[in-house]
Protein backbone atom coordinates (compact mmCIF):
# COMPACT_ATOMS: atom_id res chain seq x y z
CA UNK A 1 0.00 0.00 0.00
CA UNK A 2 2.78 2.19 0.92
CA UNK A 3 4.16 1.80 -2.46
CA UNK A 4 1.38 2.56 -4.76
CA UNK A 5 0.67 5.84 -2.62
CA UNK A 6 4.55 6.74 -3.50
CA UNK A 7 3.65 5.86 -7.03
CA UNK A 8 0.56 7.79 -7.06
CA UNK A 9 2.47 11.17 -5.94
CA UNK A 10 5.46 10.85 -8.09
CA UNK A 11 3.15 10.50 -11.44
CA UNK A 12 1.55 13.47 -9.78
CA UNK A 13 4.31 15.41 -9.57
CA UNK A 14 5.81 14.62 -13.26
CA UNK A 15 2.50 15.56 -14.41
CA UNK A 16 2.89 18.83 -12.62
CA UNK A 17 5.84 19.15 -14.68
CA UNK A 18 4.63 17.93 -17.66
CA UNK A 19 1.48 20.25 -17.78
CA UNK A 20 3.20 22.91 -16.97
CA UNK A 21 5.63 22.68 -19.79
CA UNK A 22 2.73 22.14 -21.98
CA UNK A 23 1.53 25.07 -21.00
CA UNK A 24 5.00 27.17 -21.88
CA UNK A 25 5.11 25.62 -24.97
CA UNK A 26 1.33 26.75 -26.16
CA UNK A 27 2.39 30.77 -25.47
CA UNK A 28 5.63 30.24 -27.19
CA UNK A 29 3.83 28.89 -29.75
CA UNK A 30 1.44 32.08 -30.02
CA UNK A 31 4.46 34.35 -30.60
CA UNK A 32 6.26 32.01 -32.62
CA UNK A 33 3.24 31.70 -35.33
CA UNK A 34 3.05 35.43 -35.36
CA UNK A 35 6.52 35.77 -36.03
CA UNK A 36 6.27 33.03 -38.50
CA UNK A 37 3.19 35.17 -40.63
CA UNK A 38 5.13 38.28 -40.07
CA UNK A 39 8.48 36.87 -41.74
CA UNK A 40 6.55 35.51 -44.68
CA UNK A 41 5.65 38.40 -46.83
CA UNK A 42 9.38 39.78 -47.15
CA UNK A 43 10.44 36.45 -48.55
CA UNK A 44 7.55 36.08 -50.74
CA UNK A 45 7.99 39.48 -52.06
CA UNK A 46 11.59 39.02 -52.52
CA UNK A 47 11.06 35.53 -54.27
CA UNK A 48 8.34 37.53 -56.95
CA UNK A 49 11.38 40.41 -57.37
CA UNK A 50 13.35 37.61 -58.47
CA UNK A 51 11.33 35.70 -60.37
CA UNK A 52 10.80 38.74 -61.96
CA UNK A 53 13.93 39.77 -62.95
CA UNK A 54 14.86 35.86 -64.21
CA UNK A 55 11.52 36.06 -66.54
CA UNK A 56 12.00 36.25 -69.94
CA UNK A 57 15.19 37.33 -70.36
CA UNK A 58 18.30 34.53 -70.68
CA UNK A 59 19.61 35.74 -67.10
CA UNK A 60 23.24 34.06 -67.05
CA UNK A 61 24.37 34.24 -63.54
CA UNK A 62 26.75 31.71 -61.53
CA UNK A 63 23.71 31.49 -58.64
CA UNK A 64 20.79 29.97 -61.32
CA UNK A 65 23.24 27.00 -63.20
CA UNK A 66 23.49 24.13 -62.32
CA UNK A 67 26.44 22.30 -61.70
CA UNK A 68 27.85 18.51 -61.42
CA UNK A 69 27.36 18.23 -58.12
CA UNK A 70 30.16 16.74 -55.78
CA UNK A 71 29.92 18.13 -52.44
CA UNK A 72 27.34 19.31 -51.04
CA UNK A 73 25.89 21.53 -47.80
CA UNK A 74 23.05 21.01 -45.60
CA UNK A 75 21.72 23.38 -43.44
CA UNK A 76 20.02 21.56 -40.86
CA UNK A 77 17.18 23.33 -38.55
CA UNK A 78 16.57 21.48 -35.07
CA UNK A 79 15.78 22.68 -31.66
CA UNK A 80 17.74 23.43 -28.90
CA UNK A 81 16.15 21.03 -26.28
CA UNK A 82 14.37 17.76 -26.62
CA UNK A 83 10.93 16.47 -24.91
CA UNK A 84 9.21 17.32 -28.57
CA UNK A 85 8.31 14.65 -29.66
CA UNK A 86 9.42 13.34 -33.11
CA UNK A 87 10.33 16.33 -34.19
CA UNK A 88 14.37 16.87 -33.45
CA UNK A 89 14.72 13.24 -34.77
CA UNK A 90 12.20 13.81 -37.76
CA UNK A 91 14.20 16.59 -39.68
CA UNK A 92 17.87 14.91 -38.68
CA UNK A 93 16.90 11.35 -40.13
CA UNK A 94 15.57 13.24 -43.42
CA UNK A 95 18.81 14.63 -43.82
CA UNK A 96 20.41 11.91 -43.45
CA UNK A 97 18.17 9.56 -45.71
CA UNK A 98 18.85 13.13 -48.62
CA UNK A 99 22.79 11.84 -48.52
CA UNK A 100 22.64 8.43 -48.40
CA UNK A 101 23.30 8.06 -52.58
CA UNK A 102 26.27 10.14 -52.27
CA UNK A 103 29.48 9.61 -52.77
CA UNK A 104 30.78 12.25 -50.36
CA UNK A 105 29.08 13.46 -46.73
CA UNK A 106 27.94 17.09 -46.79
CA UNK A 107 28.96 19.26 -44.91
CA UNK A 108 26.90 20.93 -42.42
CA UNK A 109 26.09 24.33 -40.79
CA UNK A 110 23.58 23.01 -37.72
CA UNK A 111 21.36 25.37 -36.26
CA UNK A 112 19.90 23.86 -32.63
CA UNK A 113 21.98 22.10 -30.45
CA UNK A 114 20.32 18.65 -30.73
CA UNK A 115 21.11 19.28 -34.39
CA UNK A 116 24.78 19.68 -33.49
CA UNK A 117 24.89 17.18 -31.62
CA UNK A 118 23.62 14.95 -33.43
CA UNK A 119 26.38 15.39 -36.54
CA UNK A 120 29.01 16.63 -34.89
CA UNK A 121 28.74 12.62 -32.94
CA UNK A 122 28.48 11.23 -36.39
CA UNK A 123 31.65 12.68 -37.53
CA UNK A 124 29.90 14.92 -40.46
CA UNK A 125 32.52 17.73 -41.29
CA UNK A 126 31.10 20.80 -38.91
CA UNK A 127 31.37 24.08 -40.93
CA UNK A 128 29.40 25.95 -38.00
CA UNK A 129 27.29 25.33 -35.06
CA UNK A 130 24.53 27.60 -33.41
CA UNK A 131 22.82 27.26 -30.35
CA UNK A 132 19.89 29.01 -28.63
CA UNK A 133 19.59 31.53 -31.62
CA UNK A 134 16.44 30.07 -32.87
CA UNK A 135 13.51 31.41 -30.49
CA UNK A 136 14.90 35.50 -31.23
CA UNK A 137 16.67 35.44 -34.54
CA UNK A 138 17.44 38.14 -35.86
CA UNK A 139 18.08 39.26 -39.83
CA UNK A 140 21.93 40.22 -38.73
CA UNK A 141 22.55 36.28 -38.07
CA UNK A 142 20.51 35.09 -40.66
CA UNK A 143 22.56 36.63 -42.90
CA UNK A 144 26.09 35.69 -41.45
CA UNK A 145 24.98 32.20 -42.00
CA UNK A 146 23.68 32.92 -45.47
CA UNK A 147 27.30 34.62 -46.09
CA UNK A 148 29.09 31.32 -45.29
CA UNK A 149 26.91 29.50 -47.21
CA UNK A 150 27.11 32.08 -50.35
CA UNK A 151 30.91 32.46 -49.89
CA UNK A 152 31.15 28.30 -50.13
CA UNK A 153 29.24 28.09 -53.09
CA UNK A 154 30.77 31.00 -54.79
CA UNK A 155 34.30 29.26 -53.87
CA UNK A 156 33.37 25.89 -55.33
CA UNK A 157 33.99 24.47 -52.17
CA UNK A 158 29.93 23.14 -52.58
CA UNK A 159 27.90 22.26 -55.58
CA UNK A 160 24.64 22.79 -53.64
CA UNK A 161 22.96 24.22 -50.60
CA UNK A 162 19.65 22.60 -48.88
CA UNK A 163 18.24 23.83 -46.19
CA UNK A 164 16.12 20.90 -43.98
CA UNK A 165 13.60 22.51 -41.57
CA UNK A 166 10.23 21.48 -40.73
CA UNK A 167 7.33 23.28 -42.16
CA UNK A 168 4.49 24.07 -39.61
CA UNK A 169 1.33 22.67 -41.06
CA UNK A 170 -0.90 23.72 -37.66
CA UNK A 171 -0.34 23.09 -34.11
CA UNK A 172 -1.05 19.75 -34.34
CA UNK A 173 1.01 18.59 -37.70
CA UNK A 174 4.31 19.38 -38.70
CA UNK A 175 6.49 18.24 -41.28
CA UNK A 176 10.16 17.75 -42.26
CA UNK A 177 10.96 19.44 -45.26
CA UNK A 178 14.24 20.38 -47.60
CA UNK A 179 14.73 23.26 -50.00
CA UNK A 180 17.22 23.94 -52.37
CA UNK A 181 18.97 26.99 -52.16
CA UNK A 182 21.61 27.47 -54.48
CA UNK A 183 21.70 26.91 -57.15
CA UNK A 184 18.63 29.17 -57.12
CA UNK A 185 15.13 28.53 -59.15
CA UNK A 186 13.05 30.76 -60.46
CA UNK A 187 9.47 30.32 -62.10
CA UNK A 188 8.77 32.03 -65.05
CA UNK A 189 5.79 35.17 -64.88
CA UNK A 190 3.56 36.05 -67.03
CA UNK A 191 5.06 39.71 -66.70
CA UNK A 192 4.05 42.41 -69.27
CA UNK A 193 5.82 45.64 -67.50
CA UNK A 194 9.15 46.93 -68.36
CA UNK A 195 10.64 47.15 -65.51
CA UNK A 196 14.49 49.58 -65.30
CA UNK A 197 16.51 47.73 -63.65
CA UNK A 198 19.31 49.75 -61.95
CA UNK A 199 22.26 49.47 -63.30
CA UNK A 200 21.22 45.87 -65.02
CA UNK A 201 19.10 42.99 -64.09
CA UNK A 202 22.19 40.61 -63.20
CA UNK A 203 23.25 43.02 -60.59
CA UNK A 204 20.30 43.91 -58.96
CA UNK A 205 19.92 39.51 -59.12
CA UNK A 206 23.34 39.06 -57.75
CA UNK A 207 22.37 41.60 -55.33
CA UNK A 208 19.18 40.03 -54.22
CA UNK A 209 20.64 36.47 -54.12
CA UNK A 210 22.40 36.67 -50.19
CA UNK A 211 19.35 38.86 -49.41
CA UNK A 212 17.11 35.87 -50.66
CA UNK A 213 18.90 33.60 -48.67
CA UNK A 214 18.97 35.16 -45.41
CA UNK A 215 14.87 35.24 -45.70
CA UNK A 216 14.97 31.51 -46.67
CA UNK A 217 16.97 30.90 -43.62
CA UNK A 218 14.67 33.37 -41.15
CA UNK A 219 12.06 31.60 -42.85
CA UNK A 220 13.42 28.04 -41.83
CA UNK A 221 14.27 28.93 -38.46
CA UNK A 222 10.81 30.63 -37.43
CA UNK A 223 8.92 28.44 -38.91
CA UNK A 224 10.74 25.28 -37.47
CA UNK A 225 10.71 27.23 -33.86
CA UNK A 226 6.85 27.55 -34.54
CA UNK A 227 6.49 23.52 -35.26
CA UNK A 228 8.84 22.61 -32.06
CA UNK A 229 6.68 24.22 -30.06
CA UNK A 230 3.39 22.62 -31.69
CA UNK A 231 5.44 19.30 -31.16
CA UNK A 232 6.33 20.07 -27.57
CA UNK A 233 2.87 20.65 -26.36
CA UNK A 234 1.25 17.93 -28.36
CA UNK A 235 3.93 15.64 -26.70
CA UNK A 236 3.29 17.27 -23.65
CA UNK A 237 -0.32 17.00 -23.70
CA UNK A 238 0.00 12.94 -24.39
CA UNK A 239 2.28 13.10 -21.23
CA UNK A 240 -0.22 14.58 -19.32
CA UNK A 241 -3.31 12.62 -20.15
CA UNK A 242 -1.24 9.30 -19.58
CA UNK A 243 -0.12 10.07 -16.00
CA UNK A 244 -4.15 11.02 -15.37
CA UNK A 245 -4.95 7.72 -16.84
CA UNK A 246 -1.79 6.14 -14.63
CA UNK A 247 -3.39 8.21 -11.74
CA UNK A 248 -6.37 6.69 -11.77
CA UNK A 249 -5.61 3.32 -12.34
CA UNK A 250 -3.13 3.88 -9.33
CA UNK A 251 -5.57 5.23 -6.85
CA UNK A 252 -7.77 2.39 -7.70
CA UNK A 253 -5.71 0.04 -6.91
CA UNK A 254 -5.03 1.61 -3.88
CA UNK A 255 -8.88 1.74 -2.70
CA UNK A 256 -8.65 -1.84 -3.24
CA UNK A 257 -5.76 -2.84 -1.07
CA UNK A 258 -7.05 -0.21 1.54
CA UNK A 259 -10.28 -1.77 1.55
CA UNK A 260 -8.89 -5.36 1.61
CA UNK A 261 -6.98 -4.40 4.51
CA UNK A 262 -9.74 -2.91 6.51
CA UNK A 263 -11.93 -5.92 5.49
CA UNK A 264 -9.34 -8.38 7.18
CA UNK A 265 -9.17 -5.95 10.14
CA UNK A 266 -12.60 -6.58 10.62
CA UNK A 267 -12.43 -9.92 10.07
CA UNK A 268 -9.35 -10.05 12.37
CA UNK A 269 -12.05 -8.04 15.66
CA UNK A 270 -15.61 -10.09 14.96
CA UNK A 271 -13.56 -13.95 15.24
CA UNK A 272 -12.01 -12.66 18.12
CA UNK A 273 -15.26 -10.85 20.00
CA UNK A 274 -16.96 -14.17 18.90
CA UNK A 275 -14.40 -16.84 20.08
CA UNK A 276 -14.90 -14.79 23.27
CA UNK A 277 -18.17 -14.39 24.05
CA UNK B 1 3.16 67.32 -54.15
CA UNK B 2 0.69 63.97 -54.99
CA UNK B 3 1.28 61.15 -52.48
CA UNK B 4 1.51 57.49 -53.59
CA UNK B 5 1.59 54.27 -51.57
CA UNK B 6 4.61 53.21 -50.09
CA UNK B 7 5.65 49.68 -48.09
CA UNK B 8 8.93 48.73 -46.27
CA UNK B 9 9.30 45.42 -45.20
CA UNK B 10 11.62 44.07 -43.46
CA UNK B 11 12.08 40.24 -42.80
CA UNK B 12 10.23 40.70 -38.79
CA UNK B 13 7.51 42.74 -40.04
CA UNK B 14 5.51 45.12 -42.71
CA UNK B 15 8.01 48.58 -40.98
CA UNK B 16 5.33 50.92 -43.13
CA UNK B 17 2.39 50.42 -45.03
CA UNK B 18 0.96 54.08 -46.59
CA UNK B 19 1.40 56.91 -48.29
CA UNK B 20 3.48 58.78 -49.27
CA UNK B 21 5.16 62.08 -51.00
CA UNK B 22 8.47 61.57 -51.92
CA UNK B 23 11.10 58.46 -51.35
CA UNK B 24 15.39 59.17 -51.55
CA UNK B 25 16.89 55.75 -51.16
CA UNK B 26 20.29 54.96 -51.35
CA UNK B 27 20.93 52.57 -53.80
CA UNK B 28 24.45 50.65 -54.70
CA UNK B 29 24.99 52.96 -58.08
CA UNK B 30 23.86 55.98 -55.98
CA UNK B 31 21.13 57.94 -54.60
CA UNK B 32 17.28 57.99 -56.29
CA UNK B 33 14.54 60.00 -55.53
CA UNK B 34 10.72 58.34 -56.09
CA UNK B 35 7.79 60.34 -56.81
CA UNK B 36 4.00 59.22 -57.85
CA UNK B 37 4.27 58.36 -61.82
CA UNK B 38 8.04 57.21 -61.40
CA UNK B 39 8.51 54.45 -64.28
CA UNK B 40 8.64 50.82 -62.86
CA UNK B 41 12.57 51.08 -61.50
CA UNK B 42 14.50 48.50 -59.57
CA UNK B 43 17.37 48.25 -57.79
CA UNK B 44 19.72 47.25 -55.14
CA UNK B 45 19.94 49.10 -51.55
CA UNK B 46 23.02 49.17 -49.59
CA UNK B 47 23.78 49.88 -46.19
CA UNK B 48 22.67 53.52 -45.87
CA UNK B 49 20.21 55.90 -44.83
CA UNK B 50 16.79 56.66 -46.75
CA UNK B 51 14.29 59.47 -46.37
CA UNK B 52 10.67 59.36 -47.31
CA UNK B 53 8.47 62.45 -47.26
CA UNK B 54 5.28 61.87 -45.01
CA UNK B 55 2.78 65.50 -44.71
CA UNK B 56 5.94 67.54 -46.09
CA UNK B 57 8.16 66.16 -43.67
CA UNK B 58 11.28 64.04 -44.37
CA UNK B 59 11.79 61.31 -41.65
CA UNK B 60 15.14 59.82 -41.65
CA UNK B 61 15.75 56.05 -41.35
CA UNK B 62 18.83 53.99 -41.38
CA UNK B 63 18.50 50.91 -43.48
CA UNK B 64 20.83 48.00 -44.40
CA UNK B 65 20.95 45.90 -47.93
CA UNK B 66 18.02 45.38 -49.83
CA UNK B 67 15.86 46.19 -52.72
CA UNK B 68 13.77 49.11 -53.88
CA UNK B 69 10.84 48.51 -56.64
CA UNK B 70 8.75 51.03 -58.14
CA UNK B 71 5.39 49.20 -60.02
CA UNK B 72 2.65 51.56 -61.15
CA UNK B 73 0.69 50.93 -58.19
CA UNK B 74 3.07 51.05 -55.31
CA UNK B 75 6.78 51.11 -54.33
CA UNK B 76 7.75 48.50 -51.85
CA UNK B 77 11.07 48.34 -50.54
CA UNK B 78 12.23 45.09 -48.69
CA UNK B 79 15.48 46.10 -46.40
CA UNK B 80 17.11 43.95 -43.77
CA UNK B 81 16.77 46.26 -40.88
CA UNK B 82 15.03 49.83 -41.36
CA UNK B 83 15.14 51.47 -38.33
CA UNK B 84 13.63 55.89 -38.55
CA UNK B 85 16.33 58.28 -37.03
CA UNK B 86 14.10 58.48 -33.59
CA UNK B 87 14.39 54.98 -33.05
CA UNK B 88 18.08 54.27 -32.85
CA UNK B 89 19.09 54.12 -29.57
CA UNK B 90 22.81 55.28 -30.00
CA UNK B 91 24.55 53.75 -27.16
CA UNK B 92 23.90 50.72 -28.23
CA UNK B 93 24.98 51.70 -31.93
CA UNK B 94 28.13 52.86 -30.07
CA UNK B 95 28.61 49.86 -28.26
CA UNK B 96 27.99 47.52 -31.31
CA UNK B 97 30.55 49.82 -33.24
CA UNK B 98 33.55 49.35 -30.54
CA UNK B 99 32.88 45.50 -31.01
CA UNK B 100 32.90 45.26 -34.41
CA UNK B 101 36.37 47.42 -34.12
CA UNK B 102 37.55 44.91 -31.75
CA UNK B 103 36.62 42.01 -34.02
CA UNK B 104 37.93 43.56 -36.69
CA UNK B 105 41.48 43.77 -34.95
CA UNK B 106 40.94 40.17 -34.26
CA UNK B 107 39.80 39.16 -37.63
CA UNK B 108 42.36 36.40 -38.86
CA UNK B 109 40.59 35.35 -41.93
CA UNK B 110 39.17 37.08 -44.81
CA UNK B 111 36.05 35.63 -43.95
CA UNK B 112 35.95 37.78 -40.11
CA UNK B 113 37.34 40.52 -41.29
CA UNK B 114 34.14 40.90 -44.03
CA UNK B 115 32.16 39.56 -41.14
CA UNK B 116 33.25 42.40 -39.01
CA UNK B 117 33.39 44.95 -41.27
CA UNK B 118 29.62 44.57 -42.35
CA UNK B 119 29.22 45.31 -38.86
CA UNK B 120 30.76 48.37 -38.29
CA UNK B 121 29.74 49.92 -41.18
CA UNK B 122 26.10 49.26 -40.00
CA UNK B 123 27.11 50.25 -36.61
CA UNK B 124 28.42 53.93 -38.27
CA UNK B 125 25.17 53.95 -40.38
CA UNK B 126 23.04 54.05 -37.37
CA UNK B 127 25.22 56.29 -35.47
CA UNK B 128 25.42 58.83 -38.77
CA UNK B 129 21.62 58.64 -38.94
CA UNK B 130 20.56 59.62 -35.47
CA UNK B 131 23.39 62.15 -35.44
CA UNK B 132 20.63 64.19 -37.80
CA UNK B 133 18.33 64.80 -35.26
CA UNK B 134 20.14 67.24 -32.76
Amino acid sequence: MKAIKRRIKSVGSTKQITKAMQLVASSKLRKAKARAEQARPYFNELYKTMCEIASGKNLETHFTQKREIKNRLFIVVAGDRGLAGGYNSNVMKMAVAAHKDDAVKPKIIAIGRKAAEFFSKRGYSMVAAYANIAENIKPNTAQDIADIAINMFNSGEVDEVVVFYTMFISSMSQQPQSMTVLPMTTVELEDTTEMTYDPSPEAVFNRIVPRFTASLIQCAVVESYASEQGARRTAMENATDNADAMTENLSLLYNRARQASITTEIIDIVSGASAQG
Amino acid sequence: MTPFKLQIITPEKTFYDGEVEQVIARTTVGDVGILRGHEPYCAALGVGQMRVMINGEFRRAATSGGIIKVSREQTTILVQTCEWAEDIDVSRANKARDAAEERRKAAVNDKELALAEAKLQRALNRIDTASFLK
